[in-house]
């Protein structure tokens, strides 16, 4: 027998053992598991109870928080100007060398850079290679208004690596897969990814004398380009 | 008496006590202004609290439908009784994957089983990624706060340590500070073969884990190494995905009083296809360590709701004085006095309960609203009730002659008398050590009730 299942074994029986001296003080083992009464929010009313906003509204006060939180963002029409936009941030970050996760818009972009850039294929790039990186391009899956926070599912694209190591983030982000709070976000993101990232602003640290340092191990700058539906 | 001494040591530190009033002050600050900023704030304190006690109380069904939800999306779910066991694990999964380094984020658990000594101990070298506790580890010292763990260095110290251990010139400039370590650093993610991260949530429904950081190393330690193993304690796992939102409004307001920290990993097993970016293997590591033991009564298992937030030292008038280290142990504040006795045995530290005044600030700005000091005046009783015989003895007497006295008014009206007149006080050392006694007022209100309360001199 594999000891770790003697350990849990054991680590069960204990709790079992000492739940139920707990309830021989007249404590009942109380609400049963996954009762509905705690399975609804009270914290949070949900979408419906809290008047569903304007998708403008929405759009800027997730543009607000990100701000808030130390992120540039732009709004674009289309693929062009998104395009254009894209080697403007790269330009005025001064960065040269810079690779796109596998999300198809992501590619579209990042091939059509000008000669002024080295443009980094995700596949076969080495760990030295990645680490020498300017930018990272990707998408965000959802963005939610409450925090102005991204969401990244794995499931979706080769995000992981690309909105963590270099130090500039790009993350493209349709303005109508911004939610309004957390609790919506939480409902909506697809739960077969295996990694699930919500990114709120730039890497930062306090901890020497609490003086803020953003870009301590991740992205010192994360910019939202924000695609908004062509009429 | 370690407290006393470590306590008044820290007294004697200008520098350490100006640093705790600026960042526990800060802190408090930040907090009660993000607390604005969520919808339900009482709400979601009081919902949160009830899905830590329908978990507790069912913990043994959680654990199980955690473990087997995890495995099922490729996790490998380990159980270990205490930290000798959780170390060994650890250790051997390091060894049997030929791993030299290990890149560490932070992780409270991980100090309490002193993991690091552990892994030395076998030949690998366990690195602090989190940039307070490279700092602290780089020093060869403890962390003496649980969101800041280096709150106790300036940042003249940590450019001499600096200097001295990464060969960087002097500095004063906190950016150029955490540029070096972050240089530093990404040698040792690029050539680390495992990462070791704490978890702050456990989700039972979906199996996933979820790690909150704001500097990314977190995220660096849980991506780039080929395994990764998650060091949970039993106490943390939750029922339901959905139950996170009311987690992740309490836990960063409570800690930095942030709305969202920067980061959130929620990691559900491995990755399914071998081209995929993140770790081969994923190992978690369920620690007991003394924690199914405190669920026997109400008043104790409400210690494991905590959600190691820190909020509770920013607020408490003793720890604002003395910092973490006079707690002696990796649980300093108010929630360490509490949880440091029950995981490591009263005998261990009879004083860390009496180390509070029982003003309750604790437990008013806890998220999940523990009660904190009704857990200390458990444990005071429990230190009493083990108190040797001598001891016991002269305090019986005390209070026998106390309650004679009392029951009695004319005995008490003569002693009271004859103190007055005399000029001496019970001889109530251990009270008056560190309280001043009243003086007697100089016509007691029986006296003065027989004068007919008329305010005149007698």
């Amino acid at each position: 027998m594999r000891r770790s299942d003697e350990a849990r074994r054991e680590i069960l029986s204990a709790i079992r053992e000492n739940l139920t001296r707990s309830a021989r003080g007249r404590e009942p083992r109380g609400i049963a598991p996954g009762s509905a009464e705690l399975g609804k929010p009270t914290a949070d009313p949900g979408p419906a109870a809290r008047g569903s906003k304007e998708r403008g509204d929405v759009v800027s006060s997730f543009t607000e928080q990100l701000a808030a939180v130390g992120a540039q963002w732009t709004v674009v029409r289309g693929a062009t100007e998104a395009a254009h936009a894209l080697a403007g941030i790269l330009t005025a970050a001064g960065a040269r060398r810079v690779a796109g996760s596998d999300a198809p818009l992501v590619q579209r972009l990042v091939s059509g850079l000008g000669d002024g850039f080295v443009r980094e294929s995700l596949e076969g790039l080495s760990r030295d290679g990645l680490f020498a990186c300017d930018a990272g391009v990707t998408t965000a899956q959802w963005g939610i208004a409450e925090t102005g926070t991204l969401v990244l599912e794995s499931a979706r694209e080769k995000n992981r690596l690309l909105s963590l190591v270099p130090p500039i983030h790009v993350a493209l982000l349709s303005t109508s897969c911004i939610c309004d709070s957390l609790g919506d976000a939480l409902a909506r993101v697809s739960r077969a990814s295996h990694a699930i990232t919500l990114i709120t602003g730039p890497s930062r640290t306090s901890d020497i004398e609490l003086t803020l340092v953003v870009g301590v191990h991740g992205p010192q700058a994360v910019h939202v380009l924000l695609l908004e539906e062509e009429p | 008496m370690t407290f006393d001494r470590h306590a008044r040591a820290a007294l004697a530190d200008g520098q350490l006590r100006g640093a705790l009033r600026q960042a526990t002050t800060l802190f408090g600050e930040r907090r009660q202004a993000a607390l604005a900023t969520a919808p339900d704030w009482e709400g979601a304190r009081d919902r949160a609290r009830a899905i830590k006690d329908e978990t507790l109380l069912h913990l043994d069904r959680y654990l199980d439908e955690f473990s087997a939800n995890a495995e099922r999306a490729g996790a490998r779910v380990h159980w270990a009784r205490d930290a000798a066991e959780a170390c060994e694990v650890i250790g051997r999964i390091a060894e049997q994957r030929g791993a030299r380094t290990v890149v560490k984020s932070k992780s409270m658990a991980s100090e309490e089983i002193h993991l690091n000594a552990a892994l030395t101990a076998r030949g690998i070298e366990p690195i602090e990624t989190d940039l307070g506790e490279y700092i602290v580890q780089l020093a060869g010292e403890t962390p003496s706060h649980i969101v800041v763990p280096a709150i106790h260095k300036t940042k003249r110290q940590i450019a001499a340590l600096f200097a001295a251990k990464l060969g960087i010139e002097l500095s004063d400039d906190v950016a150029t500070l955490t540029g070096a370590a972050r240089q530093a650093l990404r040698r040792r993610f690029a050539e680390a073969e495992l990462g070791v991260s704490g978890v702050n949530f456990a989700v039972a429904e979906t199996g996933t884990i979820l790690i909150l950081e704001n500097e990314g190393n977190a995220r660096l330690t849980t991506s780039l190494p080929r395994t990764h193993v998650a060091l949970m304690g039993i106490e943390k796992v939750i029922p339901r995905f959905a139950d996170l939102e009311v987690f992740l409004q309490l836990l960063p307001r409570s800690g930095t009083g942030q709305a969202l920290t920067a980061y959130q990993s929620l990691l559900t097993g491995v990755k399914q296809r071998p081209e995929d970016e993140g770790p081969a293997e994923l190992h978690i590591v369920l620690l007991d360590n003394g924690r199914s033991r405190m669920l026997a009564a109400p008043v104790t298992r409400q210690s494991l709701a905590c959600i190691r937030c820190g909020a509770c030292l920013n607020a408490c008038p003793v720890y604002r004085q003395i910092g973490g280290h006079a707690y002696g142990s990796v649980y300093p504040g108010p929630i360490g006095a509490v949880l440091t006795p029950q995981l490591f045995g009263l005998g261990r530290s009879p004083e860390l309960p009496y180390a509070s005044s029982l003003c309750g600030a604790c437990r008013d700005v806890c998220p999940v609203k523990i009660d904190i000091p009704a857990l200390l005046l458990h444990l005071r009783a429990e230190v009493v009730a083990t108190r040797a015989g001598k001891q016991r003895a002269l305090e019986r007497l005390a209070f026998a002659g106390y309650a004679a006295v009392m029951a009695r008014p004319r005995l008490f009206e003569w002693l009271v008398r004859a103190a007055r007149m005399l000029r001496v006080m019970p001889p109530l050392g251990a009270w008056t050590k560190w309280r001043d006694l009243r003086p007697l007022a100089p016509r007691s209100f029986r006296e003065q009730w027989r004068a007919g309360l008329s305010g005149k001199a007698p």
